[in-house]
C-alpha cells in the first residue's frame, strides 16, 4: 500500500536578483531566508526516500495558449524538458544552468490520469508541455545538487477565466491520495505558488499584496479548518492576489485532515511569502 | 469582446521573435486582419500596457515580453 510521505507548500519565485530589483534589498533578504527554508525542507522530503515526486502548480503562459487551457492537466512520458525561452523574464532566466531534462513517475502520472477518468476527474494530458519556474524554482531549491525524485507534474489554471473552484481542486486532491493509498509506491508531494500578488491580476496593482486575507489563510491551514477553505470564492482569490493558492488546495485535498505547520511567512509589501509542511507520516 | 485575439497577440508577442519584431518596426501592418476594435488596435500602437491589461490582456503576458513586458 502507498503512502504519502512529505508533503509542502511554498511560495514558486525563489529569485533573489528578482526581488532585489523589484523590491530593493529587504526583499532580497526575504526570499534569501525563505530559501533557507526551503533547502532544509528538502532535506526532510529526500530523507522519506520518496519514489515520486508530485509538483502542484500553475502556468504563467509560458506552456498553454488561450487556445487551449485546462483547467487541471497531468504531465505524462517518460521525461519532461525545462522551459527554454530567449529573453526570459528574470525568474526563468535563473532556471538557466538547471538539468535540461528531469525523469517522469510514468506509472503514478498514467494511474492519477486514467484512474481520474473512472473517478470523474477528466484531467487534460500532455506529453509535451516543459516545466518553468513555478514547477522547477522550488524543485531544484528543494534537492540542490542531489537528483529529484522522478517528477509527476500537475498544472492548475489559475490565471486564465473561468478558474476551476477550490472545492473542485480539493477533490482532485482527495483524488491523488486515492490512487497513492491504492498503489505500491512512496509519494512527496508539493504545491507551488503564492500567498497573494497581483490582485485582480492588474497591472496597476502590481506591487501589492494582501495580508489580512494571508494571515487568515495561514489560520485556517494551521487549524486545518478546510471546509472554510474550499469555500473561498473565485472572486475572494481574484480580489486578493491568491489566485496560486488553487495549486495549494490540490496539495491540502491530497493531505486532509492533516494540519499545515507554518514553516516560513514574510510580508514582502509585494508578495506574501511562505513554506508550509503537513505531518502526513 | 475581442479578448481572445488581443491575448493570442500578446501570446505571439512573447513567444515569436520574428513577429516581435515586425510589431515594433510596423505595428499598425502586423495588426490588420485582426478581430479587434480601434480602442484595443490603438492601445496595441501606443504599446498601453494598462490599457491592454483593462481590455483583458493578460498581465502574466503584458509582463513577460522580451524588451516590451516587464514589471
Amino acid at each position: 500500500m502507498g503512502k504519502i510521505v512529505y508533503a509542502a507548500a511554498m511560495s514558486h519565485v525563489l529569485a533573489p536578483d528578482y526581488y532585489g530589483k523589484n523590491v530593493g534589498p529587504h526583499g532580497r533578504k526575504m526570499v534569501e531566508e525563505l530559501i533557507d527554508v526551503v533547502r532544509d525542507m528538502g532535506r526532510t522530503m529526500l530523507a522519506a526516500r520518496p519514489d515520486a515526486l508530485v509538483v502542484i502548480a500553475d502556468d504563467h503562459l509560458n506552456v498553454f495558449s488561450f487556445d487551449a487551457v485546462p483547467a487541471m492537466c497531468v504531465r505524462i512520458g517518460r521525461f519532461v524538458e525545462r522551459m527554454v525561452q530567449a529573453d526570459a523574464i528574470e525568474f526563468d532566466r535563473a532556471l538557466d544552468g538547471l538539468p535540461e531534462r528531469y525523469p517522469l513517475h510514468e506509472d503514478l502520472a498514467n494511474r492519477i490520469l486514467e484512474r481520474g477518468l473512472e473517478d470523474g476527474f477528466d484531467f487534460a494530458a500532455s506529453w509535451s508541455a516543459p516545466l518553468d519556474h513555478a514547477f522547477l524554482s522550488p524543485v531544484s531549491t528543494l534537492c540542490g545538487d542531489r537528483p529529484a525524485p522522478p517528477l509527476v507534474p500537475f498544472w492548475v489554471n489559475c490565471f486564465v477565466a473561468p478558474l476551476p473552484m477550490a472545492r473542485r481542486c480539493f477533490a482532485a486532491g482527495r483524488h491523488i491520495a486515492r490512487v497513492v493509498a491504492d498503489g505500491p509506491w512512496d509519494v512527496a508531494v508539493i504545491a507551488t505558488g503564492g500567498l497573494s500578488h497581483f490582485p485582480e491580476l492588474s497591472l496597476a496593482r502590481v506591487g501589492t499584496s494582501d495580508p489580512v486575507f494571508d494571515r487568515r489563510i495561514v489560520r485556517l491551514l494551521e487549524a486545518g479548518d478546510h471546509e472554510a477553505l474550499c469555500a473561498l470564492t473565485t472572486k475572494e482569490l481574484h480580489e486578493s492576489g491568491s489566485h496560486e493558492l488553487l495549486n495549494w488546495m490540490v496539495l491540502i485535498g491530497a493531505v486532509s485532515p492533516a494540519r499545515a505547520a507554518v514553516r516560513f511567512f514574510g510580508e514582502m509589501g509585494r508578495i506574501d511569502l511562505a513554506a508550509m509542511e503537513w505531518s502526513v507520516r | 469582446m475581442s479578448r481572445y485575439d488581443v491575448n493570442v497577440i500578446l501570446y505571439k508577442l512573447k513567444k515569436d521573435a520574428a513577429f516581435r519584431t515586425r510589431f515594433q518596426v510596423s505595428p499598425r501592418a502586423v495588426l490588420a486582419g485582426a478581430d479587434l476594435s480601434d480602442e484595443e488596435v490603438e492601445a496595441f500602437v501606443r504599446w498601453d500596457t494598462r490599457r491592454l491589461n483593462e481590455l483583458g490582456g493578460s498581465l502574466h503576458l503584458l509582463v513577460s515580453i522580451p524588451h516590451l513586458g516587464g514589471h
